[in-house]
């Protein structure tokens, strides 16, 4: 066993945990976030896609101890105050989530997007979350709930 | 062997150490894309795991004018977000920004794609083609091997791949890499091409270094595509010329393998993709 501290949606864990234990099994298993999923557990499917240290990984892929002293936001981080994230309602709203299984990982990714791009054109959120696989949508509502996220954000700043 | 023992390397010296300690029970993570993997599937259990991730030296992209450094833990993302890759390294740039997704390239490393030793590694080609030099630290001392000879003597058990290095091309130079993956996220490298040309005055190249990914065992440098490039223009004979070269080296290499069919046809397109971009390109980069 082996000690860890991590930030999980800005609550602080001290943890020990198995040297094998993978990211997302302490995410999942061990720290109760379950709303990150794993889909194929080798990195083609983003299905339990977090956001580590400001950019998007696959949990599957990062060991735990790995996320020793990481920050680390999961998709039960991205609601404030019982409010969903703009990002979440401009998905329900455009009716981009079906059997929903890979919009955790999905809304991360368009987070992950839209904090270092504002203002991304269509082929720029494609290329955005590219690496999160959905076999329901064909991806087109992603890119209207996208669009309509990037006003839902405006509205809220003014 | 069971994993039972776990470090976050603070500093190469430290990681160094643990090496000289460990030897064939460690193994070194970085990005985690591929060993995280191999682990699940039990295809290696080393009983240490040492993570580098968190070692500032290992991130840096170093230019120091003559040479560009770049760190074993360089991920792919930070060498596509980095604006010196945008012009005659054009080459390096295509292949890191068709790496997987964006979540593999976030985490994956270029010491990790060289490490891995995958005859599909994206990074490869186009740094073969610049000529780099692998740089391996271990507490005897450093070792410094050429990319293109390293598949033939790879990382020890107590060395660190620490950075890789190579010249920077002249103004009069420029680097193409096409790939084809069966699709444009997500895919593995079926074949890749990259290439290093430099034109005189009157377009005739003066120098070329060729390299492919999955045309072999391991990422290779093509010397009879050079030998047959050297001294012409790019045209469509040329062109033609230099894919008749590739096919027969590769007639050989990849003799019995039912890919050979399907690759030898598809390198048509690729070649010619690369060399067509090598001559656009050089007018928008530099010295025409």
């Amino acid at each position: 066993m082996v000690n860890i501290g991590l930030t999980v949606n800005q609550k602080l864990f001290e943890i020990s945990v198995d040297e094998n234990l993978r990211l997302i099994d302490l995410l999942r298993d061990k720290l109760g976030f379950h709303g990150t999923k794993e889909g194929c557990g080798e990195g083609e499917c983003g299905a339990c896609t977090v956001i580590m240290d400001g950019e998007t990984v696959n949990s599957c892929l990062v060991m735990a101890f790995q996320a020793n002293g990481s920050n680390i936001t999961t998709i039960e981080g991205m609601e404030k105050d019982g409010k969903l994230h703009p990002i979440q309602q401009a998905y329900i709203d455009a009716g981009a989530v079906q059997c929903g299984f890979c919009i955790p990982g999905m809304v991360l990714s368009t987070k992950a997007l839209l904090d270092k791009n504002s203002h991304p054109n269509r082929d720029e959120i494609r290329e955005g979350i590219s690496g999160n696989l959905c076999r329901c949508t064909g991806y087109n509502k992603m890119l209207d709930a996208t669009e309509m996220a990037i006003k839902y954000m405006e509205e809220e700043k003014e | 062997m069971t994993l039972n023992q776990v470090y976050n390397g603070n500093s190469i010296d430290e990681v160094v150490e643990l090496l000289g300690k460990y030897g064939k029970e460690a193994k070194i993570v970085a990005g985690g894309t591929d060993i995280v993997i191999a682990l699940k599937n039990e295809k290696i259990s080393p009983r240490v795991l040492i993570d580098i991730t968190k070692i500032d030296e290992l991130k840096k992209i170093e230019d120091d004018g003559e040479y560009i450094t770049l760190g074993a833990g360089v991920t792919f993302t930070q060498i596509v977000e980095n604006d010196i890759f945008h012009g005659n390294l054009r080459g390096l740039y295509k292949a890191c920004r068709m790496v997987g997704s964006p979540q593999i390239r976030n985490k994956g490393t270029i010491g990790g794609n060289i490490a891995n030793g995958s005859a599909a590694a994206d990074s490869i080609p186009p740094l073969i083609a610049l000529g780099s030099i692998v740089s391996l630290v271990s507490s005897d001392g450093v070792r410094e091997i050429p990319l293109e000879d390293y598949y033939y003597d790879q990382v020890r058990d107590n060395e660190l791949l620490r950075s890789i290095r190579f010249k920077k091309p002249k103004d009069n130079q420029v680097l193409n890499f096409s790939k084809l993956g069966l699709r444009k996220a997500l895919a593995i490298s079926r074949l890749t091409t990259a290439v290093l040309l430099e034109f005189d005055e009157n377009n005739i190249i003066q120098f070329v270094r060729a390299a492919s990914g999955a045309l072999g065992k391991y990422p290779m440098r093509e010397i009879e595509v050079e030998e047959y490039l050297l001294g012409k223009k790019i045209k469509n004979e040329t062109i033609d010329g230099a894919v008749d070269a590739l096919q027969i080296a590769m007639d050989e290499r990849l003799k019995g393998r039912s890919t050979l069919p399907y690759k030898r046809t598809a390198i048509v397109s690729i070649l010619r993709e690369t060399l067509e971009s090598g001559n656009e390109s050089k007018n928008e980069v530099g010295a025409w």
